[in-house]
């Protein structure tokens, strides 16, 4: 169960950390131009955005281009757009930045001095946003790891316990093994083992149960969360974290063993 | 083989189990140690395997003085032993094999090697025909020969047994003693603890009387200096 716990965080916080690293894979700063640009006025802001190290790609999208993908975005917006009788989007350029550009304070600089180039209106970058999911998906692997710290830490405790229930109830054996000349390592490998043991299946099946909640989420519960779908969503655990899930079982299951028969196997 | 120099043993304060015992053991004996319920005779056996300690008193098995061996490597000091307790201490949700193997697993013998001894231990005490049965299907008698064979399987160099035909009847403690007798012919040093006067006057070479703790007296039969 605790290592369920962790993993369902981990998984959230993959997902958003996922969609965060796509964002910032496609970052574009959007210069909204004046509707009346001249020519010059575009090749001397083209070559002005061209300019940056930043920046890999640059693209304008002209008026009609912009109505034209707001109607194919939003079909259903489509009513209002006629009802306004009037092409609302102005011209843009859209400048695809280098992946982690975003990071950079420098960027707000290059911006600013676009936006005050003459024709240039004003610049849209979801830099906060990118910025937003990645602290969502810092906390969510936060609090995973302090619900899944505790959990582990109760699970430490019960395999402790049910390996000193097992000492109690091999006591007579294990006083035999040491009459006849058992050697400590003899005694306590069993123990060692079955803790290991328990602490490895216990991994293994959160993560088949992690992998069954994965696959059962969006078929019962993704459609009514519309829109937040993709945010509240769940990703699969990478190879490394799902080793380190049954790396963390197999150490917690020793451990416990360990701490169990140190206290309650003077041998 | 075994000696034990003004051993001593308090348990509570004011009361002394043993009282400066002194003990020369040779290789071959076999030893009845006899006295008194509460005289101190299973404490002595529990202090040669080192399961106590004594209070004063040097003990040496072997040319080892076995109270400076850590905890730690006692182990090796009990696989040059064999024991029998009084009460059997058979593992119950075990057969009788496995009883008798356990002292082989813990040596790492090969299995087929385990299969040869155990059958031959068991066949000492006459009950290889019962190998496989679970000791709460076996008599009284039957469970203490079990750990009789437990104990001889490793063929160790000392077998200590306590009381080992307590609530025995005579015909059958007389058949346990003959394999006490048969296996200290074959060269193991054999000390019995027992208060069975009969069995100690037909069976016994040497013996240690011991009362409150004190030895009272020692006797050296001539069949044993033969």
């Amino acid at each position: 169960m605790s290592f369920l716990i962790l993993g369902v965080f981990f998984s959230l916080s993959n997902n958003l950390q996922h969609i965060a690293d796509d964002m910032s894979e496609s970052m574009v700063v959007v210069f909204f131009l004046s509707p009346d640009v001249t020519p010059e006025d575009l090749r001397h802001i083209e070559a002005g955005i061209k300019a940056s190290p930043y920046v890999v790609r640059v693209d304008y999208v002209g008026r009609q281009q912009a109505w034209e993908r707001f109607q194919k975005n939003f079909p259903e917006l489509q009513e209002i757009l006629k009802n306004l009788g009037t092409n609302p989007f102005p011209p843009s350029f859209e400048a695809t930045l280098q992946k982690d550009a975003f990071r950079s304070d420098e960027i707000l600089g290059f911006i600013k001095e676009i936006t005050n180039i003459t024709g240039v209106e004003d610049a849209q970058f979801n830099r906060d946003w990118v910025q937003k999911m990645q602290s969502m998906s810092r906390l969510a692997r936060a609090i995973g790891l302090f619900l899944g710290g505790i959990l582990v830490l109760a699970s430490f405790f019960i395999i402790s316990n049910v390996i000193r229930l097992n000492v109690f109830a091999r006591k007579a054996e294990i006083e035999i093994l040491r009459l006849v000349g058992a050697t400590n390592t003899f005694i306590r490998l069993p123990f060692l083992l079955e803790g290991l043991t328990l602490g490895i299946l216990g991994s293994l099946l959160s993560l088949a149960l992690l992998f069954v909640l994965i696959r059962l989420f969006p078929v019962y519960l993704g459609h009514s969360l519309g829109p937040l779908q993709e945010i509240v969503g769940f990703r699969a655990l990478t190879p490394p974290q799902s080793l380190a899930m049954v790396a963390g079982g197999a150490l917690m299951g020793v451990l416990g063993s360990m701490s169990s028969l140190a206290r309650f196997l003077k041998i | 083989m075994i000696e034990l120099y003004h051993i001593s043993k308090q348990y509570e304060a004011g009361q002394w189990a043993l009282l400066d015992v002194n003990l020369h053991v040779l290789k071959g004996d076999f030893w009845f140690i006899t006295g008194p319920s509460g005289s101190g005779k299973s404490t002595l056996l529990k202090i040669i395997f080192r399961e106590i300690l004594p209070s004063r008193g040097q003990i040496v098995v072997d040319g080892i003085n076995i109270l400076r061996i850590p905890d730690h490597r006692i182990y090796q000091l009990r696989r040059t032993m064999g024991i029998v307790f009084q009460d059997f201490r058979l593992i119950f949700h075990k057969r009788v094999f496995e009883n008798v193997a356990i002292g082989l697993h813990v040596l790492g013998v090969p299995l087929k090697e385990i299969r040869r001894r155990v059958f031959n231990a068991l066949r000492l005490v006459s009950l290889h025909q019962k190998m496989w049965e679970y000791p709460s299907h076996l008599s009284y008698g039957e469970q203490q020969r079990v750990a009789i064979a437990r104990a001889v399987v490793n063929e160790p160099q000392i077998l200590l047994a306590d009381e080992p035909t307590g609530n025995l009847d005579p015909e059958l403690a007389s058949e346990i003693m003959g394999v006490f007798k048969e296996i200290n012919r074959q060269g193991t040093t054999v000390i019995i603890c027992s208060h069975d006067k009969e069995l100690i006057r037909h069976f016994g070479d040497k013996i240690l009387f011991l009362f409150k703790g004190k030895i009272i007296g020692k006797e050296v039969l001539p069949s044993s200096k033969k």
